[in-house]
């Protein structure tokens, strides 16, 4: 059987304007010159005020309290903190980069092409979702290291009891609940699939002997969190009438990854003292803070 | 339109010809200084390096707050940061026993050594930022749509690549800063299902940050890593002009 080609629209280049234009030479390059010269000055500025960190000769035998990677990594040190260590450090960036890569292939639509926030409802979906980024990511880690409930008896007075403890945090999900003792080793596959590296610290490793409460607050409930809140502040938006197309849905989720992002690398960044505990800047001791203000 | 009588040429008519309108200058340049719109296209026309431009460009996109120049600032940090490393590379061994004491020796005994290496620090975290700052304002512009799209590819690529770029730099002053820094980042990336602990190895060349460590990061950081961001830069740029310049409204 023959099969018909069918044509599709192909997006082309834009046809030139000649009359818009202006000559490159020198409305351009004089902008670029300048603009470079501006980054000379200052880069040089800063180079003769501020010296490159150098610490101590490398010693595998000492380590520092705490250890951190270079600053742009910290976000994923912090999600580290939170969830099993190959999904925070590999799968979840892996995943997102590739959604990312896969932006223009959802929405290829022309509408709002060229011009800062070119769609209607633009600002306001960005504001609004960059907003729920930053608190809701905010919320989380506060929750996730026990200070919510911390503060809630601290200055209200309030205490669930016993019976609310497993709403600590993450992890009392587990320590906390009564599981029956086979929930911890479920034998779910005849084989024994390591996918997870076995001397990843935490949580299980192994498919052939589910730990399930290990398993639920290791990944279940991280996944649950990273791609639920996601689409559910999507969808709660589409309900509201302001995501109506398939850029809104990638303005709504692109500004809340900025959000959550900028917080997951301010708070590894300036709020991981010791052990990383989670400590205001002021209490971090400046030499444990942003790696090089030694 | 008023018919011009010649005058005299000035003075500075004459330092002009003499600078500009001379056998050296034109081998060189082909146009003479240019002060017309003909020698302005013909100078970004013939020459190898503005030749990254067409001649003319839309009038919206020479606005600053347009693109805020941040994808031209990235490139430019990454010229920089060529030539400061290769100032550094005259004076620094990749090896256990000399790195930490060459970067020592950069900072005390070399002249102006302390500011190459510290404009290369901060150009690099400055390069990081950019170029993140680049990708928020090419995805508020809308500008990833078609016929973008494989451009907007390219430039998720040239991101990884400057993530890497920057981390196998970190490891290469060999002191504790760079060692735990790397040890930190390098089990992220064991931990990783399947392939993590290989890649791990791989990327270490053993167990645990030492000495085949150091000689990989080096490597991937002054010749690799940054020969495949040079050729992902020239497919982008590449693009910018294939794909009708840069976006704009239809
Ligand atoms: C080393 C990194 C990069 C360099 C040197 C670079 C350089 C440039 C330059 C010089 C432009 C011209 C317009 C402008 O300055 O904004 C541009 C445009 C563009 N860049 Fe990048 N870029 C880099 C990374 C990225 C990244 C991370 C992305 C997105 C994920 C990206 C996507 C684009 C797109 C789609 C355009 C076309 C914009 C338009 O048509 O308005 N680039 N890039």
């Amino acid at each position: 059987m023959a099969t018909a080609v069918v044509a599709r629209p192909v997006a082309r280049p834009q046809a030139r304007a000649r009359d818009e234009e202006v000559l490159v030479w020198p409305d351009l390059v004089f902008i670029e010159f300048i603009a470079a010269m501006l980054f000379t000055i200052t880069l040089f500025f800063l180079a003769t005020v501020m010296n490159a960190p150098l610490l101590d000769q490398a010693n595998a035998d000492v380590t520092p309290n705490p250890s951190k990677a270079p600053w742009y990594l910290l976000n994923l040190q912090e999600l580290l903190l939170h969830m099993n260590a190959a999904m925070a450090g590999v799968i979840i960036p892996s995943i997102w980069l590739g959604i990312m890569a896969a932006f223009p292939y959802f929405d290829r639509e022309n509408d709002g092409q060229g011009v800062w926030f070119g769609t209607e409802r633009a600002v306001k979906i960005t504001i609004i979702s960059g907003l729920v980024g930053i608190i809701g990511t905010w919320f989380l880690i506060l929750w996730d290291s026990g200070k919510i409930a911390f503060f809630l008896n601290d200055w209200f007075g309030l205490s669930g009891g016993d019976n609310l403890r497993f709403l600590e945090n993450v992890r009392s999900m587990q320590t906390q609940l009564p599981w029956p003792e086979w929930a911890s080793d479920i034998t779910y596959l005849p084989f024994n699939l390591k996918l997870l590296a076995s001397d990843a610290p935490g949580g299980p490793t192994e498919f052939q002997n589910l730990d399930f409460p290990g398993w639920l607050v290791e990944q279940g409930i991280p996944i649950m969190a990273i791609v639920g809140l996601p689409s559910l502040m999507i969808y709660a938006m589409w309900k509201a009438g302001w995501v109506l197309t398939r850029r809104d849905a990638l303005l709504a989720l692109f500004s809340g990854f900025i959000g959550a992002y900028g917080i997951l690398t301010l708070v590894g960044t300036a709020f991981r003292g010791q052990g990383q505990e989670l400590v205001f800047p002021w209490e971090l001791k400046v030499s444990e803070g942003i790696p090089g203000q030694e | 339109m008023a018919i011009e009588t010649p005058t005299k040429p000035t003075l500075g008519d004459k330092i002009y010809d003499a600078l500009f309108h001379n056998y050296v200058w034109k081998s060189i340049f082909r146009t003479g200084y240019p002060n017309t719109p003909r020698n302005q296209m013909l100078v970004v026309a013939t020459n190898v390096f503005l030749h990254l431009h067409p001649t003319r460009i839309h009038r919206t996109h020479v606005k600053i707050t347009h693109t805020y120049c941040l994808g031209g600032l990235s490139f430019f940090m990454f010229l920089g940061l060529t030539i400061t490393g290769i100032l550094l590379m005259f004076y620094y061994v990749p090896s256990v026993d000399r790195a930490y004491l060459d970067i020592e020796n950069i900072q005390t005994n070399v002249q102006f050594g302390q500011m190459m290496r510290n404009l290369h620090r901060w150009m690099a975290h400055a390069m990081v930022i950019l170029v993140f700052l680049h990708m928020m304002r090419v995805f508020y512009t809308g500008a990833y749509k078609p016929p973008r799209e494989f451009n907007w590819v390219v430039g998720v690529i040239l991101l990884v690549l400057t993530f890497l770029l920057s981390f196998t730099g970190y490891l290469l002053p060999w002191d504790q800063l760079a060692f735990w820094a790397i040890t930190v980042g390098t089990n992220i990336a064991g931990s990783a299902p399947v392939l993590g602990p290989k890649s791990r190895f791989w990327l270490l060349g053993g167990l645990q940050v030492g000495p085949d460590a150091l000689i990989r990061f080096y490597t991937l950081h002054v010749i690799g890593l940054p020969l495949l961001a040079a050729i992902f830069m020239a497919v982008h740029f590449w693009r910018i002009r294939r794909d009708g310049g840069l976006a704009r409204p239809l």
